[in-house]
């Protein structure tokens, strides 16, 4: 049936343990890397000063054309094995180099915000408990 | 969290959802918003977010799944809040491929362009706007339904978006926490609770329910009594705020019920539809247009009075016909009677007007 919404996470936000295993993402990055044989390329974004890396697992969207040093948007879950770090398990890997990543991050961070915000207004206002 | 669910009881009511701008707009909602709207109880098919109105809506995202059949594709959308399905049917290009591929190719006559291999050529770039792929960005407008307990976009509009470096996708992203800012989070009033309101709807009402009566019944005279019974029910089914108090707070109903004849009466009036033949004690009108005598006096006028040199060129102006009919039929005709008078005789061709002001008979 219909896969879960993948919400957009930063490449850092990834690695920090943010997200719960077996959760649906998208995020970004450079491709640095990319073995074929393992099914496994790589991600990197720059933040804060350091270089944040994201391990995709690619076995679902192979044959890909791999350009390396070009920006990719991954959509695909959260795995968590304990052998191995952190990766995602992608179900969409595009190419997107030329992607103003600034304006990319500033879109997702007002995203947020927006949520945050009604949020907090729904919990301030005393909802009177919707039976439904 | 969800957005605030909207109990039966605070629905508006249905006849006026018409006056929400956006219900009549495709709302640019985000799917997690639009899984969440709760159905209307009036009209089965309508959903409301914040007390809006909402059945077609206008979404932009990653294609995750996709089914198809023969008649339409189902794409399941991921816009980053939540996943939908979308029923996509495919247009009659698809259909008609085969014949094209058969047809035979035809001299090249005209030079370069080819109208049968362009149009090849159209049809399958429409196609291929159509049949998207897992992992491309798809745009639908569509109806929102509720099939077999889930809810899917039956979709009027849709078709790939080419978005090599998401300029699309951001500035989606950007635009739609402002739209629900400025529309979709605002509530709107669509209640016209102030009792000035109600009163001004009523006052129009009550002098539709009296034109009417007038038009279907050919009323040619009456006094206020006779129709003061078509304005009870008005009156008497206003919602009351409670019975308790009905003595206590302001006018009683039969009061208002005066009022509003009173009110009615004037407005008439000024409009000229009723007039006053002779003002006496006895409350009598005489309706305009169904006043006999007023038109004969009016026609005679108008045929006596352009056969004479002055009027003869151009017609007689309304400011004479007004005083003469003042002096032979009654001086209480006003310019607004007057002129109803002289619409409706210019309708039955009694008369003619030669100019924006001037009547003659030929």
């Amino acid at each position: 049936m219909l896969p879960a919404a993948a919400v957009f996470h930063f490449p850092w936000e990834i690695n920090s343990g943010a997200v719960k295993d077996g959760e649906s993402v998208r995020t970004f990055g450079r491709l640095v890397c990319y073995q074929p044989e393992e099914s496994r390329a790589t991600l990197s974004a720059h933040h804060a000063a350091n270089e944040h890396t994201v391990v995709i697992h690619t076995l679902f969207v192979e044959p890909f054309n791999p350009i390396l040093g070009a920006q990719y948007l991954v959509l695909g879950e959260i795995e968590n094995a304990e052998e191995v770090d952190v990766r995602v398990q992608a179900r969409v890997l595009n190419c997107i180099d030329g992607v103003n990543v600034a304006l990319l991050q500033k879109a997702i961070n007002e995203q947020r915000s927006f949520f945050r915000e009604r949020e907090c207004t729904q919990d301030g206002v005393a909802q009177p408990g919707d039976a439904t | 969290m969800q957005a605030s669910a909207i109990g039966p009881a605070e629905e508006p009511s249905s006849i006026l959802w018409g006056l929400d701008p956006i219900f009549s707009a495709f709302a640019r909602l985000y799917v997690r918003d639009i899984l969440q709207m709760t159905e209307s109880t009036q009209v089965p098919g309508i959903y409301f977010y914040n007390s809006h109105p909402i059945n077609k809506v206008d979404i932009l995202g990653t294609v995750v799944y996709k089914r198809e059949r023969d008649d339409f594709f189902c794409y399941g959308v991921d816009d980053g809040t939540g996943v939908i399905n979308c029923l996509c049917w495919k247009s009659d290009a698809f259909k008609e491929e085969d014949h094209s591929v058969r047809e035979k190719h035809s001299v090249e006559a005209y030079g370069n362009f080819n109208l049968v291999t362009e149009l090849r050529k159209l049809r399958q770039a429409q196609k291929e706007r159509s049949c998207l792929d897992i992992g491309e960005v798809l745009r639908v407008r569509g109806w929102v339904k509720t099939s077999r307990q889930q809810r899917e976009i039956m979709g009027s509009t849709y078709y790939k978006v080419n978005d090599p470096v998401m300029a699309v996708q951001i500035a989606w992203m950007m635009e739609v926490p402002r739209l629900y800012r400025e529309c979709y989070n605002k509530t709107i009033q669509l209640n016209p609770t102030a009792t000035g309101d109600s009163s001004v709807s009523m006052f129009s009402k009550a002098t539709n329910i009296i034109k009417d009566f007038f038009k279907q019944k050919m009323v040619t005279r009456f006094r206020p009594y006779d129709i003061q019974d078509l304005l009870q029910p008005l009156v008497f089914s206003q919602p009351q705020k409670a019975p308790e108090d009905q003595p206590v707070a302001g006018l009683s109903a039969c009061q208002q019920l005066h009022q509003l004849l009173k009110k009615v009466l004037e407005d008439l009036q000024n409009e000229g539809v009723i007039y006053r033949r002779v003002k006496s004690q006895d409350e009598v009108y005489d309706v305009t247009v169904q006043d006999k005598d007023l038109l004969l006096a009016v026609k005679d006028v108008i045929s006596q009075d352009s056969k004479r040199e002055k009027h003869a060129e151009k017609g007689c102006h309304i400011l004479h016909i007004l005083s003469a009919v003042r002096q032979r039929h009654s001086l209480n005709v006003s310019r607004a009677a007057l002129e109803l008078v002289l619409k409706s005789l210019e309708c039955s061709s009694d008369i003619v007007s030669t100019s924006d002001s001037h009547y003659t008979v030929f």
